[in-house]
């Protein structure tokens, strides 16, 4: 090998370059599908565009739009409601028939853990149609609310009825995915603690809040940050039940704020705004996950050496 | 050495498969520059047409026996059942530049969305069609054609005349005349119109109207050449408009007198009440004769169909545009006009139930002797004509959608929760005010 091409083409380098190549298919897709998108979205923030006619450039006035627009709060505060109305009741379930799965008194363990997966993996839309005529005016659920001498409630219009609704539908949906992960994450936890634990007359709850919950901890940090960042995400389910119902999916209810970019978007051709507001959601979402990110350390440091 | 091999063998595989990509298109402009040059020998090219079609058009059939005769223009169809989707693929493939079809059947709904952009379609007038212009129903051809009448962007498919459906067993029962003369002229204003349905329900404790949506459609789309936007600058004008005062005004009274049903369109129980016969009248345009009688089989010959009180109106129907990018725009109008002439519109009638444009066929004796089972043996195809005659071009505007479902969802606010009417237009109002600002 001639001595110039050597002096640069080192054995080291060499390696790497290869490296790199074999590594490059993903990152020039996710350069063309990820990063360009995101950049031209930040870029497509400061015009007005109805994806065909030339693009106008309007400063902020896309963001001052959003901002002053109601309805995007509305959207913005229905994304926090629900979320906290899928989520937290969901993890707190999750967790507990991930208990009952992993304890040695429960039997047909695999079939149980199938059954709790399978919501998570059936079409989404599918179940949207089905939870629709449940929760339909004159549906299952207002029969059985009815039959137990309550009110029926406006699932469709509803403020609360058209969360509640959205929420137990995220929830079904949800709820084994996450048990499942807190299976794994039990099943991690080694046998001699628990041996240990009971030797030294340590109670099942003694065992619970002193061995199993704090070495759980990463998967439970690792689930909320899912979940948060899934619920900031909603879109499936509030459209296709919303969109039941006629109107389309602007029923102030349920319009959450990925619902809310959608149709300024694909309904109303505004793709400048929907450009601004997906930025304003960005900046959402990277606030929550710092947030949960600096919640988790600090409930670290309340119970010492986890 | 090897592995320098290795990276010289990655690099030329990389190379050569981004060739191939790059090597079809060049491949394709090659054969389009052939046809263009070779002149004479035109006829012996072959050209492939694609055509995105909507919906159950039904137009299958049709294309395979165009295919037949013209072996040398070959229409491949493309169906897409979602009306958003398949609308906003054209959108993405006319703003990549690449991608989008030959042909494209437009939806009136998304009509405004592309005439803005017209220069990214074929202008049918100067493909001949001001020669054909004459077959189609005027109100129709105009709303496929710019502000200034220059432009026609597409060729008039089918049409959704508005009318009257109803249960003649349900008025008989009630002492109204059932006879679809008598029926329409008792109702014949909106006011004998709603005296008749509160009237039906005293007596029957059944539903007259079957739902807020369509109640409030029949009215606004009676709306005289606009509706919610102003055609020259786009302003918001639906709070002045005094058909769409007229038509939220009339539901409100619907359900303060109780006389329509609650049931959500499209829902499963909006169906099921017209089979279980707890509704009596459906307002609706032709095409909505599939979804009565697909919902509602066990009445099977006991519904019939009369005029709507004072005049029709139009909701739906499709066009035939020719995107730019095509370079068989001869073709591809050779196509459409073929598909769309007086034989073609009269077969997809009758095997689809597409509501004809060319009121010529409305005259045949293929049309005035079409009789329906399902609708007590009436021929409800001259009812739909008598209803497509009436209509008025209207203009729908860019936002009229989103618009519309604010008052849409205001009146289901009060039907369900009983919310103040007034209270709801004000806010129905006030939303589409504020939509309206970012579009102007």
């Amino acid at each position: 090998m001639p001595s110039k091409s050597k002096s640069f083409w080192t054995e080291k380098k060499k390696s790497a370059g290869v490296a790199y190549l074999f590594i490059s298919p993903f990152f020039l897709l996710f350069a063309i599908f990820g990063i360009y998108p995101i950049i031209f979205t930040f870029y497509l923030s400061f015009f007005r565009w109805d994806a065909l006619s030339p693009m106008e450039y309007v400063g902020f006035d896309n963001f001052k739009f959003v901002i002053e627009d109601p309805t995007f709060w509305i959207s913005f505060m229905n994304t926090i409601v629900m979320a906290l109305m899928g989520t937290i009741p969901q993890l707190i379930v999750a967790l507990i028939l991930a208990v009952m799965l992993n304890s040695s008194i429960t039997r047909f363990k695999k079939a149980f853990r199938t059954l709790y997966f399978l919501p998570n993996i059936t079409s989404i839309v599918a179940v949207t149609l089905v939870f629709s005529s449940f929760f339909g005016g004159e549906g299952i659920a207002n029969w059985m609310l009815t039959s137990i001498g309550l009110d029926p409630v406006a699932w469709n219009s509803g403020w609360w009825g058209v969360k509640i609704a959205i929420s137990i539908m995220v929830f079904w949906r949800w709820v084994g995915y996450n048990a499942i992960i807190y299976l794994s994450g039990l099943q991690s936890i080694p046998h001699d603690l628990y041996e240990a634990a009971t030797i030294d007359g340590a109670s099942r709850r003694q065992q619970l809040t002193s061995i199993t919950l704090p070495l759980l901890k990463p998967f439970v940090v690792f689930t909320v940050l899912l979940s948060t960042i899934g619920a900031l995400q909603l879109f499936t389910e509030p459209y296709v039940f919303l969109g039941q119902s006629g109107t389309g999916s602007t029923r102030q209810e349920g319009i959450t704020m990925v619902i809310y970019l959608y149709s300024e978007a694909f309904r109303n051709s505004f793709f400048g705004t929907a450009a601004s507001s997906a930025v304003i959601l960005f900046f959402f979402t990277i606030l929550f996950s710092v947030a949960n990110h600096w919640l988790s350390n600090r409930m670290n440091g309340e119970d010492g050496e986890a | 050495m090897k592995r320098w091999m290795t990276l010289l063998l990655s690099a030329i595989l990389l190379v050569s498969l981004a060739a191939c990509g790059g090597g079809n298109g060049g491949n394709n402009s090659k054969n389009a520059e052939g046809t263009g040059g070779s002149g004479g020998e035109k006829k012996e090219e072959k050209v492939e047409l694609t055509f995105w079609t909507l919906g159950t058009a039904g137009y299958d059939k049709l294309v395979e026996e165009w295919n037949a005769a013209h072996p040398n223009i070959q229409v491949k169809v493309q169906n897409t059942g979602d009306q958003t989707a398949h609308h906003n693929n054209l959108i993405t493939a006319l703003s990549a530049g690449s991608g989008a079809p030959d042909i494209f059947m437009l939806e009136i709904a998304f009509m405004e969305k592309f005439i803005k952009n017209q220069d990214k379609f074929y202008n049918l007038y100067d493909l001949g069609a001001k020669d054909i212009e004459g077959n189609y129903l005027e109100w129709k051809w105009k709303q496929a054609q710019s502000k200034d009448g220059k432009f026609q962007i597409g060729l008039p498919t089918d049409i959704g005349p508005s009318v009257v459906y109803y249960r003649a067993d349900l008025m008989e029962k009630a002492g109204i005349p059932s006879d679809p003369v008598a029926f329409g002229e008792a109702i014949n204003t909106w006011d004998k119109f709603a005296a008749v349905g509160k009237q039906f329900t005293d007596k029957t404790g059944v539903a007259f109207v079957d739902n807020t949506d369509l109640m409030f459609n029949a009215l606004r789309d009676q709306s005289d050449s606009e509706i919610y936007f102003k055609k020259e600058d786009d302003s918001f004008i639906g709070d002045t408009n005094p058909q769409i005062k007229k038509a939220y005004d009339l539901t409100v009274k619907a359900i303060q007198e109780k006389w329509i049903g609650k049931t959500v369109l499209w829902s499963p129980e909006w169906g099921a009440a017209m089979n279980e016969g707890k509704v009596a009248v459906v307002l609706g345009p032709a095409w909505m004769k599939a979804n009565i009688t697909g919902n509602a089989p066990d009445t099977k010959g006991k519904w019939k169909v009369t005029q709507l009180p004072e005049g029709s109106g139009n909701w739906g129907g499709s066009f035939l545009t020719i995107p730019k990018e095509t370079k068989h725009s001869k073709e591809a109008y050779e196509f459409i006009t073929w598909l769309d002439n007086q034989d073609q519109q009269l077969r997809a009638f009758e095997s689809s139930g597409l509501m004809p444009s060319i009121p010529a066929i409305y005259d045949t004796d293929t049309f005035k002797n079409a009789k329906d089972e399902f609708f007590s043996g009436q021929n409800i195809a001259t009812e739909f004509a008598k209803a497509a005659q009436k209509i008025k071009p209207v203009y729908y505007g860019p936002l009229h959608d989103t618009t519309d479902s604010y008052f849409k969802s205001a009146l289901r606010n009060v039907i369900e929760k009983n919310s103040d009417p007034a209270a709801e237009w004000d806010s129905a109002v006030k939303q589409s005010k504020d939509l309206a600002k970012r579009g102007g």
